[in-house]
């Protein structure tokens, strides 16, 4: 027993290496005074210096969260309104469709998605930047919040919305006071996912930009095909702390209102 | 009296889809009483409820409170509240927010709803439970929880759906006591809903007795329990014998091949019937004694009593319950008194046999 155990450990372990291992090397060269990644010549924070410095980066990773944000911000409205129109559909056949539609979306390879939305943007004339790049981070956004918080309404007793109804509530009420609260957790889910979709999205965002407008990830991929600056890996390792931190933040996000309101998972796991 | 008369169902009829669930129900609700619904799991209780409650509209027929018609009123509108069967107490909210629920809605002052509550949940034993997440409450407590949730609303009809089932026995008997003391209190109408035929007994001002979408018979306790209209009745609520027989005239009874006496007629000259005698009221004599012999087949100790299975000459089984004991194979005398003996006629209706029994309850008077 104690053996099965040690194993499995061993195993998880060398997981972890093998997927953190590639970051911790570049993070690690990023304090490199020589400016290569073959050899450890001193310690500095020059790269860091530089990265801070220069004003084109900080643009790019202000406007990288401002799409993030508002992107996650519509979606998730966009995505809860499209779950309950889903949970509220009464015929199977319709039900299913919506899902498939929104599940299609989901396992579409990007490079498509990020073609089509280029295709499509160019055919009605909207100018490739910001919006371009908002609209398609929305589009892909919303099947995934839809996906988190679906589960959360078919978790619901339909006898809840009865409850309410029988209390005087009328069908605002019976939305907001009710059915709501009882799916938070699944619209924060929504959220955060969706903020990391639209974070960490390459391929999208680098067919729909143009006009100038950048966000990190395309611009770390140009940067590192110039030739590779010991900035790059500066700069990676502050979003890999970053990201790092808003996965720690969900976590107690997810952990306290799980906590909180010890209802039907919460109890049950 | 149009006063009294609450709820009315006129020739109601309810539909799933093509398939009759409800048919034709006429019955009145007066004010301040304790229903109960009655009858077999699918029969079509929750259905009725839902009706009143509005979540469902009547197929064909009428619903009016107080005269008006509410076949299309939606639930939020009626002065009716509900406790659901899986008490349906909203998660995210404590004790208190749960009970309050209903009067924010309908925006109450806050200095009036934290007495209204407190008002409430001591109605039903629950003081100080105020600030208890529902999560931490036992099945009990939920239960009265809902219950305060509902009557904080001082609503004029109070419906249950089985909100005893989930309790185990011992405090479903309490709650039983509790919920008929409140019913008392309040002085509101309870329409409660049971597959429990001795629940239903213990509680009921008026019972309705259902069976696949139709009322088969309805009244007091007492009367549906020692006048079932049919066979189906009888044989759901309590224990019985049912044997044929015939009405060879007025008063007089032979099955088992002997005639009896009995307080039943109107009956045609030698009307094949059913006849019913309860367990309870066969008393066990020494053979020879008595008005039919049987012979012991089975006998089971049931705590209160003995429950013993005979059969007669003529080849009926019958069920007795007795303190006293008897050997199996013994033979043995039963006796029974002239009204002990429940006469039903086939396929008679509600009304008729209403009519029946009042003719001759009447005349005994005299
Ligand atoms: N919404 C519905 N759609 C279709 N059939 C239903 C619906 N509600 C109830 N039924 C059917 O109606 C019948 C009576 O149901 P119900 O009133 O819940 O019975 P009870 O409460 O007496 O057990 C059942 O056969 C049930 O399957
Ligand atoms: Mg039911």
């Amino acid at each position: 027993m104690v053996k099965k155990r040690t194993w499995a450990s061993i195993y998880l372990f060398c997981v972890f290496v093998v997927l953190y291992l590639p970051i911790f090397y570049l993070m690690f060269y990023s304090f490199n005074k020589a400016g290569t990644m073959t050899h450890f010549t001193g310690f500095t924070l020059d790269w860091y210096k530089e990265v801070f410095s220069d004003k084109r980066l900080i643009v790019i990773v202000i406007d990288t969260v401002i799409v993030a944000l508002l992107s996650s911000v519509i979606s998730t409205a966009l995505g809860v309104v499209g779950a309950l129109a889903v949970y509220s559909t009464k015929r199977r056949s319709a039900k299913n469709a919506l899902l498939s539609l929104n599940n299609i979306l989901m396992v579409s390879p990007d490079v498509i998605i990020g073609a089509s939305f280029l295709i499509l943007f160019t055919l009605i004339g909207i100018k490739l930047g910001f919006v371009s790049v908002l609209l398609a981070h929305i589009a892909f956004s919303v099947p995934i919040v839809v996906l988190m918080v679906l589960p959360k309404l078919q978790e619901m007793s339909p006898t809840f919305i009865d409850a309410a109804r029988d209390l005087g509530a009328r069908r605002r009420d019976v939305l907001l006071k009710v059915v709501l609260p009882f799916i938070t957790p699944g619209i924060f889910a929504g959220f955060f996912m969706a903020l990391t979709y639209s974070l960490d999205d390459f391929a999208v965002t680098f067919f729909v930009t143009g006009n100038g407008f950048s966000t990190l990830s395309v611009e770390i991929y140009s940067r590192a095909r110039q030739g590779i600056s010991m900035s790059v890996n500066a700069l990676s390792t502050l979003i890999f702390l970053i990201t790092l931190a808003i996965v720690l933040v969900y976590y107690f996000f997810s952990n306290g209102i799980g906590k909180a309101k010890s209802y039907s998972g919460g109890r049950r796991v | 009296m149009a006063e009294k008369m609450m709820i009315q169902f006129d020739h109601v009829t309810k539909k799933f889809d093509g398939e009759t669930i409800l048919r034709d129900i006429s019955f009145d609700i007066e004010r301040g009483k304790f229903y109960t619904l009655l009858g077999p799991s699918g029969c079509g209780k929750t259905t009725i409820l839902r009706l009143i409650a509005g979540f469902l509209e009547p197929t064909e027929g009428t619903l009016t409170f107080d005269g008006q018609l509410v076949n299309k009123i939606p639930p939020n509108k009626r002065q009716v509240n509900t406790v659901f069967q899986d008490y349906a107490l909203f998660p995210h909210l404590n004790v208190f927010e749960n009970v309050a629920f209903g009067l924010r809605i309908n925006k109450l002052a806050s200095k009036e709803i934290a007495p209204r509550v407190k008002e409430a949940l001591h109605f039903v034993n629950l003081d100080g439970y105020q600030n208890r997440e529902i999560s931490d409450l036992s099945g009990g407590q939920k239960q009265r929880v809902a219950i305060a949730r509902a009557i904080v609303n001082r609503p004029q009809v109070l419906l249950l759906d089985e909100p005893l089932s989930a309790l185990d026995l011992k405090l479903r008997t309490a709650m039983q006591f509790e919920l008929r003391q409140l019913q008392r209190r309040l002085g509101i109408t309870f329409i409660f809903v049971t597959h429990d035929q001795e629940e239903a007994l213990a509680m009921s001002d008026e019972i309705f007795v259902l069976n696949q979408g139709k009322i088969e018979q309805s009244g007091s306790p007492r009367s549906i329990y020692d006048e079932p209209i049919n066979r189906f009745v009888a044989d759901f609520i309590g224990e019985s014998n049912i044997i044929p027989g015939k009405m060879p005239q007025d008063r007089v009874v032979s099955f088992a091949g002997k005639t009896f006496n009995c307080v039943d007629q109107g009956f045609n000259k030698n009307e094949s019937v059913e006849v019913v005698i309860r367990p309870e009221d066969l008393e066990l004599k020494q053979r020879g004694e008595g008005l039919l012999q049987v012979r012991v087949e089975s006998q089971l100790f049931r705590g209160v009593h003995y429950e013993i299975i005979g059969k007669d000459e003529a080849g009926n089984s019958w069920m007795i319950h007795s303190t006293k004991s008897a050997k199996i194979n013994d033979e043995i005398g039963l006796y029974f008194e002239p009204e002990a003996i429940h006469i039903m006629r086939h396929g008679e209706s509600e009304e008729d046999f209403d009519r029946r029994l009042e003719s001759y309850e009447g005349a005994d008077h005299d």
